[in-house]
Protein backbone atom coordinates (compact mmCIF):
# COMPACT_ATOMS: atom_id res chain seq x y z
CA UNK A 1 0.00 0.00 0.00
CA UNK A 2 2.59 2.53 0.91
CA UNK A 3 4.92 1.40 -2.33
CA UNK A 4 1.63 2.65 -4.24
CA UNK A 5 2.51 6.14 -3.47
CA UNK A 6 6.67 5.91 -3.54
CA UNK A 7 6.65 8.28 -6.78
CA UNK A 8 4.86 11.13 -5.25
CA UNK A 9 7.70 10.82 -2.22
CA UNK A 10 10.90 12.68 -2.44
CA UNK A 11 14.12 10.86 -2.74
CA UNK A 12 15.82 10.13 0.64
CA UNK A 13 18.89 8.70 -0.90
CA UNK A 14 19.58 8.60 -4.54
CA UNK A 15 23.24 6.80 -6.00
CA UNK A 16 23.54 6.50 -9.87
CA UNK A 17 26.30 4.73 -11.17
CA UNK A 18 28.03 4.27 -8.45
CA UNK A 19 31.99 3.01 -8.49
CA UNK A 20 33.88 2.45 -5.27
CA UNK A 21 37.18 0.83 -5.43
CA UNK A 22 40.10 -0.05 -2.52
CA UNK A 23 43.37 0.22 -3.06
CA UNK A 24 45.19 1.81 -6.29
CA UNK A 25 46.77 0.56 -9.82
CA UNK A 26 46.83 -3.02 -10.17
CA UNK A 27 46.00 -3.87 -6.74
CA UNK A 28 42.69 -1.93 -7.02
CA UNK A 29 39.71 -3.89 -5.97
CA UNK A 30 36.28 -3.20 -7.18
CA UNK A 31 33.64 -3.39 -4.20
CA UNK A 32 30.91 -1.89 -5.92
CA UNK A 33 30.05 -1.61 -9.50
CA UNK A 34 27.40 0.79 -11.66
CA UNK A 35 25.44 1.01 -8.43
CA UNK A 36 22.11 2.85 -9.18
CA UNK A 37 18.99 2.93 -6.86
CA UNK A 38 16.96 5.47 -5.14
CA UNK A 39 14.95 5.17 -2.12
CA UNK A 40 12.44 7.60 -1.35
CA UNK A 41 11.92 9.23 1.98
CA UNK A 42 10.40 7.45 4.79
CA UNK A 43 10.60 3.66 3.25
CA UNK A 44 12.44 0.71 4.61
CA UNK A 45 14.82 -0.52 2.43
CA UNK A 46 16.61 -4.18 3.51
CA UNK A 47 19.87 -4.71 1.39
CA UNK A 48 20.99 -8.59 1.33
CA UNK A 49 23.51 -10.35 -0.60
CA UNK A 50 26.73 -13.08 -0.53
CA UNK A 51 29.34 -11.93 1.98
CA UNK A 52 32.04 -9.46 -0.45
CA UNK A 53 28.62 -8.30 -2.31
CA UNK A 54 29.53 -4.68 -0.80
CA UNK A 55 26.59 -4.29 0.83
CA UNK A 56 28.07 -2.82 4.22
CA UNK A 57 30.36 -0.81 1.68
CA UNK A 58 27.63 0.55 -0.05
CA UNK A 59 26.35 1.66 3.45
CA UNK A 60 29.19 3.19 4.11
CA UNK A 61 29.63 5.17 1.45
CA UNK A 62 26.40 6.17 1.93
CA UNK A 63 27.69 7.61 5.45
CA UNK A 64 30.67 9.48 4.17
CA UNK A 65 32.82 6.33 5.46
CA UNK A 66 33.74 5.31 2.36
CA UNK A 67 35.05 7.44 -0.49
CA UNK A 68 32.99 7.38 -3.73
CA UNK A 69 35.18 6.42 -6.74
CA UNK A 70 32.56 7.54 -9.77
CA UNK A 71 29.39 8.28 -9.96
CA UNK A 72 26.82 10.10 -8.02
CA UNK A 73 25.37 9.48 -4.51
CA UNK A 74 23.01 12.55 -2.50
CA UNK A 75 21.42 12.69 0.56
CA UNK A 76 18.36 14.26 0.41
CA UNK A 77 20.18 16.33 -2.27
CA UNK A 78 23.40 16.88 -0.52
CA UNK A 79 26.82 15.10 -0.79
CA UNK A 80 27.62 12.52 1.67
CA UNK A 81 29.68 14.76 3.64
CA UNK A 82 27.40 17.75 3.78
CA UNK A 83 24.70 15.29 4.86
CA UNK A 84 27.03 14.21 7.60
CA UNK A 85 27.53 17.69 8.64
CA UNK A 86 23.95 18.23 8.80
CA UNK A 87 23.48 15.23 10.81
CA UNK A 88 20.82 14.17 8.21
CA UNK A 89 21.52 10.45 8.85
CA UNK A 90 22.62 7.87 11.50
CA UNK A 91 24.29 4.76 11.82
CA UNK A 92 23.91 1.78 13.88
CA UNK A 93 27.03 -0.89 13.55
CA UNK A 94 26.53 -4.31 14.30
CA UNK A 95 28.31 -3.69 18.19
CA UNK A 96 26.34 -1.26 19.80
CA UNK A 97 29.88 0.86 20.37
CA UNK A 98 28.13 2.28 23.40
CA UNK A 99 31.26 4.01 25.68
CA UNK A 100 31.35 2.14 28.43
CA UNK A 101 32.43 5.01 30.65
CA UNK A 102 28.87 6.32 30.35
CA UNK A 103 26.04 5.53 31.39
CA UNK A 104 22.96 4.42 28.55
CA UNK A 105 21.70 8.25 29.11
CA UNK A 106 24.60 9.42 28.37
CA UNK A 107 25.30 7.72 25.84
CA UNK A 108 22.04 8.93 23.99
CA UNK A 109 23.46 12.73 24.98
CA UNK A 110 26.68 12.10 22.97
CA UNK A 111 25.98 13.68 19.93
CA UNK A 112 24.59 16.77 21.59
CA UNK A 113 28.66 17.04 22.24
CA UNK A 114 30.49 16.68 19.33
CA UNK A 115 30.75 17.62 15.77
CA UNK A 116 29.50 21.28 16.87
CA UNK A 117 26.25 19.15 18.98
CA UNK A 118 24.21 20.98 15.57
CA UNK A 119 20.76 19.62 14.56
CA UNK A 120 17.41 18.72 16.29
CA UNK A 121 17.74 17.74 19.62
CA UNK A 122 15.27 15.50 20.79
CA UNK A 123 15.01 14.10 24.06
CA UNK A 124 16.92 11.59 25.37
CA UNK A 125 14.98 10.14 28.62
CA UNK A 126 11.79 10.08 26.01
CA UNK A 127 14.00 8.07 23.48
CA UNK A 128 14.96 5.52 25.98
CA UNK A 129 11.23 4.98 26.67
CA UNK A 130 10.56 4.38 22.88
CA UNK A 131 13.43 1.74 22.62
CA UNK A 132 11.74 0.03 25.73
CA UNK A 133 14.57 1.03 28.19
CA UNK A 134 12.68 3.44 30.87
CA UNK A 135 13.75 3.02 34.20
CA UNK A 136 17.36 1.67 33.39
CA UNK A 137 18.46 5.49 32.35
CA UNK A 138 21.67 5.24 34.62
CA UNK A 139 22.40 1.95 33.89
CA UNK A 140 26.10 1.34 32.59
CA UNK A 141 26.76 -0.52 29.34
CA UNK A 142 28.46 -3.46 31.02
CA UNK A 143 24.95 -3.68 33.32
CA UNK A 144 23.16 -4.38 30.14
CA UNK A 145 22.39 -7.17 27.86
CA UNK A 146 23.53 -6.92 23.97
CA UNK A 147 20.17 -6.36 23.52
CA UNK A 148 19.58 -3.91 25.70
CA UNK A 149 22.94 -2.25 24.95
CA UNK A 150 21.36 -2.35 20.96
CA UNK A 151 18.76 -0.52 21.91
CA UNK A 152 20.58 2.22 23.59
CA UNK A 153 22.39 2.57 20.44
CA UNK A 154 19.12 2.70 18.30
CA UNK A 155 18.48 5.65 20.61
CA UNK A 156 21.86 7.36 20.37
CA UNK A 157 21.03 7.21 16.34
CA UNK A 158 17.85 8.97 16.95
CA UNK A 159 19.02 11.40 19.18
CA UNK A 160 19.23 13.66 16.15
CA UNK A 161 16.18 12.97 14.74
CA UNK A 162 17.67 12.13 11.56
CA UNK A 163 16.06 11.55 7.99
CA UNK A 164 17.59 8.73 7.63
CA UNK A 165 18.78 5.86 9.59
CA UNK A 166 22.08 3.80 8.21
CA UNK A 167 21.89 -0.39 9.91
CA UNK A 168 24.72 -2.10 9.29
CA UNK A 169 23.66 -6.08 10.57
CA UNK A 170 22.39 -4.28 13.89
CA UNK A 171 21.09 -7.43 15.23
CA UNK A 172 23.49 -9.58 13.58
CA UNK A 173 25.38 -10.54 17.18
CA UNK A 174 21.76 -11.47 18.81
CA UNK A 175 20.10 -14.28 19.80
CA UNK A 176 17.30 -15.33 17.51
CA UNK A 177 14.62 -14.41 20.39
CA UNK A 178 15.69 -11.10 21.02
CA UNK A 179 16.30 -10.55 17.28
CA UNK A 180 13.39 -11.12 16.82
CA UNK A 181 11.69 -8.93 19.17
CA UNK A 182 13.77 -5.86 18.00
CA UNK A 183 12.64 -6.33 14.84
CA UNK A 184 8.89 -5.77 15.70
CA UNK A 185 9.80 -2.79 17.78
CA UNK A 186 12.13 -1.75 14.86
CA UNK A 187 9.43 -1.43 12.51
CA UNK A 188 7.02 0.29 15.29
CA UNK A 189 9.78 2.63 15.84
CA UNK A 190 9.75 3.59 11.82
CA UNK A 191 6.04 3.99 11.78
CA UNK A 192 6.02 6.40 14.89
CA UNK A 193 9.08 7.94 13.61
CA UNK A 194 8.52 8.56 9.87
CA UNK A 195 12.71 7.96 9.49
CA UNK A 196 13.77 6.23 6.38
CA UNK A 197 15.69 3.30 7.01
CA UNK A 198 18.69 1.56 5.10
CA UNK A 199 18.94 -2.42 7.01
CA UNK A 200 21.86 -4.10 6.12
CA UNK A 201 21.47 -7.54 7.01
CA UNK A 202 21.90 -11.09 5.95
CA UNK A 203 19.29 -12.72 6.67
CA UNK A 204 16.33 -13.75 4.15
CA UNK A 205 13.60 -13.49 6.75
CA UNK A 206 14.70 -10.52 8.44
CA UNK A 207 15.07 -8.76 4.99
CA UNK A 208 11.65 -9.43 4.33
CA UNK A 209 9.92 -9.08 7.46
CA UNK A 210 11.23 -5.89 7.84
CA UNK A 211 11.38 -4.51 4.35
CA UNK A 212 9.12 -2.39 2.39
CA UNK A 213 11.52 -3.31 -0.51
CA UNK A 214 14.26 -5.63 -0.57
CA UNK A 215 18.08 -4.25 -2.29
CA UNK A 216 19.71 -7.79 -3.92
CA UNK A 217 23.07 -7.32 -4.12
CA UNK A 218 25.55 -9.59 -6.31
CA UNK A 219 29.05 -10.28 -5.60
CA UNK A 220 32.30 -10.30 -8.16
CA UNK A 221 32.20 -7.06 -8.66
CA UNK A 222 28.90 -6.27 -6.47
CA UNK A 223 26.55 -4.72 -8.10
CA UNK A 224 22.48 -4.35 -7.96
CA UNK A 225 21.29 -8.02 -8.45
CA UNK A 226 17.30 -6.86 -7.89
CA UNK A 227 15.05 -4.35 -6.57
CA UNK A 228 11.95 -6.39 -4.89
CA UNK A 229 9.16 -4.96 -3.65
CA UNK A 230 7.66 -6.69 -0.55
CA UNK A 231 3.66 -6.32 -0.78
CA UNK A 232 3.22 -7.25 2.83
CA UNK A 233 0.58 -5.11 4.55
CA UNK A 234 1.84 -2.85 7.81
CA UNK A 235 1.91 -2.84 10.52
CA UNK A 236 3.71 -6.73 9.95
CA UNK A 237 3.75 -8.56 13.77
CA UNK A 238 5.65 -11.71 13.77
CA UNK A 239 3.30 -14.12 12.93
CA UNK A 240 2.93 -13.21 8.98
CA UNK A 241 6.84 -15.31 8.58
CA UNK A 242 4.16 -17.90 8.75
CA UNK A 243 1.88 -16.93 5.19
CA UNK A 244 2.43 -18.09 2.26
CA UNK A 245 2.96 -15.01 0.82
CA UNK A 246 5.95 -14.33 3.11
CA UNK A 247 7.34 -18.11 2.15
CA UNK A 248 7.28 -17.47 -1.33
CA UNK A 249 8.67 -14.04 -1.49
CA UNK A 250 11.58 -15.60 0.91
CA UNK A 251 11.72 -18.57 -1.76
CA UNK A 252 12.17 -16.22 -4.66
CA UNK A 253 14.91 -14.72 -2.42
CA UNK A 254 16.65 -17.53 -1.79
CA UNK A 255 16.95 -18.40 -5.11
CA UNK A 256 17.97 -15.33 -6.48
CA UNK A 257 21.10 -15.41 -4.01
CA UNK A 258 21.95 -18.98 -5.31
CA UNK A 259 22.77 -17.07 -8.51
CA UNK A 260 24.38 -14.36 -6.96
CA UNK B 1 30.89 -3.95 54.56
CA UNK B 2 32.61 -7.16 52.78
CA UNK B 3 35.89 -5.62 53.50
CA UNK B 4 36.08 -6.14 57.00
CA UNK B 5 34.82 -9.81 56.70
CA UNK B 6 36.99 -10.51 53.69
CA UNK B 7 40.31 -9.20 55.66
CA UNK B 8 39.61 -11.32 58.85
CA UNK B 9 41.77 -13.92 57.30
CA UNK B 10 44.80 -11.70 56.27
CA UNK B 11 44.42 -10.07 59.53
CA UNK B 12 44.93 -13.15 61.57
CA UNK B 13 47.40 -14.43 59.13
CA UNK B 14 49.73 -11.73 59.74
CA UNK B 15 49.04 -11.70 63.79
CA UNK B 16 50.19 -15.29 63.47
CA UNK B 17 53.47 -14.94 61.28
CA UNK B 18 54.46 -12.33 63.98
CA UNK B 19 53.83 -14.63 66.94
CA UNK B 20 55.60 -17.07 65.10
CA UNK B 21 58.71 -14.37 64.14
CA UNK B 22 58.82 -13.80 68.13
CA UNK B 23 59.03 -17.58 69.19
CA UNK B 24 61.58 -18.45 66.58
CA UNK B 25 64.04 -15.47 68.10
CA UNK B 26 63.10 -16.71 71.70
CA UNK B 27 63.23 -20.31 71.12
CA UNK B 28 66.40 -20.02 69.10
CA UNK B 29 68.05 -17.11 71.38
CA UNK B 30 68.80 -15.58 68.18
CA UNK B 31 70.86 -12.42 68.59
CA UNK B 32 69.10 -9.23 68.15
CA UNK B 33 72.29 -7.49 65.63
CA UNK B 34 71.05 -10.41 63.55
CA UNK B 35 67.44 -10.52 63.96
CA UNK B 36 65.91 -9.37 66.19
CA UNK B 37 62.29 -10.04 67.41
CA UNK B 38 59.24 -8.25 67.05
CA UNK B 39 59.06 -6.77 70.22
CA UNK B 40 62.70 -5.12 69.81
CA UNK B 41 61.60 -3.33 66.59
CA UNK B 42 58.38 -1.85 68.61
CA UNK B 43 61.11 -0.80 71.17
CA UNK B 44 62.97 0.85 68.56
CA UNK B 45 59.78 2.38 66.90
CA UNK B 46 59.15 4.16 70.11
CA UNK B 47 62.88 4.89 70.99
CA UNK B 48 63.67 6.00 67.44
CA UNK B 49 60.47 7.94 66.64
CA UNK B 50 62.50 11.00 66.12
CA UNK B 51 64.80 9.96 64.12
CA UNK B 52 62.36 8.03 61.85
CA UNK B 53 59.82 10.79 61.56
CA UNK B 54 62.69 13.25 60.23
CA UNK B 55 64.09 10.85 57.64
CA UNK B 56 60.55 10.15 56.55
CA UNK B 57 59.48 13.35 55.30
CA UNK B 58 62.42 13.64 52.39
CA UNK B 59 61.97 10.28 51.24
CA UNK B 60 58.30 10.78 51.23
CA UNK B 61 58.76 13.79 48.80
CA UNK B 62 61.26 12.10 46.41
CA UNK B 63 58.77 9.67 45.78
CA UNK B 64 56.13 11.66 45.60
CA UNK B 65 58.17 14.13 43.41
CA UNK B 66 59.50 11.76 41.17
CA UNK B 67 55.88 10.00 40.84
CA UNK B 68 54.37 13.06 39.53
CA UNK B 69 57.46 13.96 37.42
CA UNK B 70 57.74 10.49 35.97
CA UNK B 71 54.24 9.89 35.75
CA UNK B 72 53.84 13.02 33.67
CA UNK B 73 56.40 13.31 31.42
CA UNK B 74 55.29 9.33 30.31
CA UNK B 75 52.06 10.71 29.99
CA UNK B 76 52.85 13.63 28.04
CA UNK B 77 55.04 11.59 25.53
CA UNK B 78 52.52 8.69 25.38
CA UNK B 79 50.01 11.60 23.81
CA UNK B 80 52.70 12.66 21.37
CA UNK B 81 53.88 9.25 20.50
CA UNK B 82 50.17 8.29 19.38
CA UNK B 83 49.38 11.32 17.62
CA UNK B 84 53.00 11.50 15.85
CA UNK B 85 53.85 8.31 14.34
CA UNK B 86 57.17 9.40 13.92
CA UNK B 87 57.89 10.43 17.25
CA UNK B 88 56.77 6.79 18.62
CA UNK B 89 59.41 5.36 15.72
CA UNK B 90 62.18 7.39 17.13
CA UNK B 91 61.79 7.92 20.65
CA UNK B 92 60.35 4.14 21.68
CA UNK B 93 63.09 2.22 21.11
CA UNK B 94 65.28 4.82 23.22
CA UNK B 95 62.94 4.71 25.85
CA UNK B 96 63.10 0.73 25.95
CA UNK B 97 66.56 0.89 25.85
CA UNK B 98 66.84 3.32 29.11
CA UNK B 99 64.87 0.92 30.85
CA UNK B 100 66.78 -1.88 30.35
CA UNK B 101 69.52 -0.46 31.91
CA UNK B 102 69.43 -1.47 36.05
CA UNK B 103 68.21 1.99 37.83
CA UNK B 104 71.01 0.99 40.48
CA UNK B 105 73.42 1.72 37.87
CA UNK B 106 72.18 5.11 36.70
CA UNK B 107 71.98 5.67 40.48
CA UNK B 108 75.45 6.64 40.72
CA UNK B 109 76.03 8.21 37.52
CA UNK B 110 72.69 10.80 38.64
CA UNK B 111 74.43 11.40 41.83
CA UNK B 112 77.95 12.24 40.04
CA UNK B 113 76.02 14.92 38.02
CA UNK B 114 73.88 16.58 40.67
CA UNK B 115 75.71 15.89 43.64
CA UNK B 116 74.05 15.04 47.22
CA UNK B 117 70.91 16.90 47.17
CA UNK B 118 66.77 16.14 46.14
CA UNK B 119 67.27 16.52 42.98
CA UNK B 120 69.11 12.34 41.55
CA UNK B 121 66.37 11.06 43.86
CA UNK B 122 63.50 12.58 42.47
CA UNK B 123 64.97 11.99 38.79
CA UNK B 124 65.86 8.51 39.60
CA UNK B 125 62.41 8.15 41.74
CA UNK B 126 60.99 9.23 38.50
CA UNK B 127 62.85 7.16 35.79
CA UNK B 128 61.36 4.04 37.59
CA UNK B 129 58.03 5.15 37.47
CA UNK B 130 58.29 6.35 33.96
CA UNK B 131 57.98 2.78 31.77
CA UNK B 132 55.43 0.91 32.57
CA UNK B 133 53.28 4.58 32.56
CA UNK B 134 54.59 5.55 29.03
CA UNK B 135 54.11 1.62 28.00
CA UNK B 136 50.76 1.01 29.43
CA UNK B 137 49.54 4.99 28.10
CA UNK B 138 49.99 4.27 25.06
CA UNK B 139 48.25 0.91 24.58
CA UNK B 140 45.41 2.76 26.29
CA UNK B 141 44.77 5.58 23.82
CA UNK B 142 45.21 2.93 21.07
CA UNK B 143 42.50 1.20 22.50
CA UNK B 144 39.64 2.25 20.96
CA UNK B 145 37.92 0.17 18.58
CA UNK B 146 37.71 0.86 15.01
CA UNK B 147 33.42 1.04 14.97
CA UNK B 148 33.91 3.80 17.94
CA UNK B 149 36.20 5.75 15.48
CA UNK B 150 33.52 5.39 12.75
CA UNK B 151 30.72 6.25 15.09
CA UNK B 152 32.49 10.10 16.26
CA UNK B 153 33.56 10.42 12.20
CA UNK B 154 29.84 9.52 11.41
CA UNK B 155 28.74 12.25 14.30
CA UNK B 156 31.46 14.47 12.71
CA UNK B 157 33.42 14.75 15.98
CA UNK B 158 37.04 16.74 15.87
CA UNK B 159 40.14 15.34 16.51
CA UNK B 160 40.19 17.18 19.97
CA UNK B 161 36.75 15.82 20.91
CA UNK B 162 37.63 12.12 19.36
CA UNK B 163 41.08 12.97 22.38
CA UNK B 164 38.59 13.93 25.34
CA UNK B 165 35.66 12.23 24.79
CA UNK B 166 36.63 8.82 23.83
CA UNK B 167 40.85 8.44 23.53
CA UNK B 168 41.58 9.78 27.22
CA UNK B 169 38.47 7.67 28.93
CA UNK B 170 39.55 4.62 27.11
CA UNK B 171 43.23 4.82 28.24
CA UNK B 172 41.90 5.03 32.11
CA UNK B 173 42.36 1.68 33.35
CA UNK B 174 45.49 1.07 31.50
CA UNK B 175 46.81 4.48 32.87
CA UNK B 176 46.03 3.70 36.26
CA UNK B 177 47.17 -0.48 36.50
CA UNK B 178 50.87 1.20 35.93
CA UNK B 179 50.15 4.18 38.54
CA UNK B 180 49.85 1.27 40.96
CA UNK B 181 53.18 -0.46 39.85
CA UNK B 182 54.53 3.18 40.06
CA UNK B 183 53.55 3.64 43.54
CA UNK B 184 55.22 1.38 44.87
CA UNK B 185 58.61 1.75 42.63
CA UNK B 186 58.79 5.28 43.17
CA UNK B 187 59.97 4.46 46.80
CA UNK B 188 62.28 1.74 45.76
CA UNK B 189 63.70 4.43 43.90
CA UNK B 190 64.09 7.38 46.32
CA UNK B 191 65.38 4.94 48.56
CA UNK B 192 67.88 3.15 45.83
CA UNK B 193 69.24 6.76 45.09
CA UNK B 194 69.61 7.62 49.03
CA UNK B 195 72.11 4.27 49.69
CA UNK B 196 74.22 5.94 46.54
CA UNK B 197 75.20 9.21 48.52
CA UNK B 198 73.29 10.54 51.03
CA UNK B 199 72.95 11.67 54.72
CA UNK B 200 69.08 11.97 54.66
CA UNK B 201 66.03 9.61 54.15
CA UNK B 202 64.83 6.08 55.28
CA UNK B 203 67.57 4.64 52.56
CA UNK B 204 70.39 6.78 54.14
CA UNK B 205 68.96 5.47 57.62
CA UNK B 206 68.98 1.55 56.27
CA UNK B 207 72.58 1.95 54.91
CA UNK B 208 73.45 3.89 58.92
CA UNK B 209 71.63 0.99 61.26
CA UNK B 210 73.38 -1.95 59.13
CA UNK B 211 77.17 -0.66 59.54
CA UNK B 212 76.03 -0.03 63.02
CA UNK B 213 74.36 -3.30 63.53
CA UNK B 214 71.05 -1.58 65.08
CA UNK B 215 69.04 -4.06 63.35
CA UNK B 216 65.90 -2.96 65.89
CA UNK B 217 66.44 0.37 64.27
CA UNK B 218 67.40 -1.13 60.32
CA UNK B 219 63.77 -3.29 60.84
CA UNK B 220 61.89 -0.15 61.68
CA UNK B 221 63.17 1.84 59.04
CA UNK B 222 61.97 -1.00 56.41
CA UNK B 223 58.64 -1.10 57.82
CA UNK B 224 58.19 2.31 57.74
CA UNK B 225 59.43 2.59 54.18
CA UNK B 226 56.98 -0.26 53.03
CA UNK B 227 53.81 1.90 55.14
CA UNK B 228 55.15 4.73 52.85
CA UNK B 229 54.28 2.65 49.73
CA UNK B 230 51.41 1.29 50.81
CA UNK B 231 50.12 4.61 51.68
CA UNK B 232 50.96 5.91 48.04
CA UNK B 233 49.51 2.75 46.92
CA UNK B 234 46.12 3.18 48.75
CA UNK B 235 46.28 7.12 47.64
CA UNK B 236 45.97 5.92 43.76
CA UNK B 237 43.72 2.89 44.52
CA UNK B 238 41.45 5.18 46.24
CA UNK B 239 41.37 7.71 43.13
CA UNK B 240 41.16 4.83 40.66
CA UNK B 241 38.06 3.99 42.57
CA UNK B 242 36.53 7.26 42.03
CA UNK B 243 37.12 7.93 38.48
CA UNK B 244 37.03 5.00 37.02
CA UNK B 245 33.55 3.16 37.22
CA UNK B 246 33.43 1.00 34.47
CA UNK B 247 35.74 -2.45 33.83
CA UNK B 248 37.60 -2.39 31.27
CA UNK B 249 38.28 -6.32 30.50
CA UNK B 250 41.50 -6.18 28.04
CA UNK B 251 43.59 -4.44 31.27
CA UNK B 252 45.98 -6.64 32.79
Amino acid sequence: MTLDCAPARDLAVSIKDLDVKFGVGDNAVTALSGVSVNITEGSLVTMIGPSGCGKSTLLRAVADLVPISNGGLTVLGQSPSEARRQRYFSFVFQDATLLPWRTALDNVKLPFEVGGGGGIRADPGELLELVGLKGREHAWPDELSGGMRQRVAIARALATRPKVLLMDEPFGALDEITRDKLNEELLRIWRETGTTIIFVTHSIAEAVFLGESVLVLATNPGRVKEFLPVPLSHPRKLPVRDTLEFVEITGHLRRSLEEC
Amino acid sequence: MSGLRGRTPAVIAAVGLICLWQLIVWAFSVPTYMAPGPVDVVIAFRESAGILWSNFWPTLYEALLGFICGNTIAILLAVWFVHKTTAERAFYPIAVFINTIPIIAVAPILVLIFGNGFAPKIIIAGLICFFPTLVNMVRGLKAVSPATLDLMRVLSASNGEVFWKVRIQSSLPFLFAALRIASTTCVIGAIVAEWIGSNFGLGALIIEATYNFRSPLLYATVFTAAMLAVAIFSTVSFAESRIVRWKAPEVH
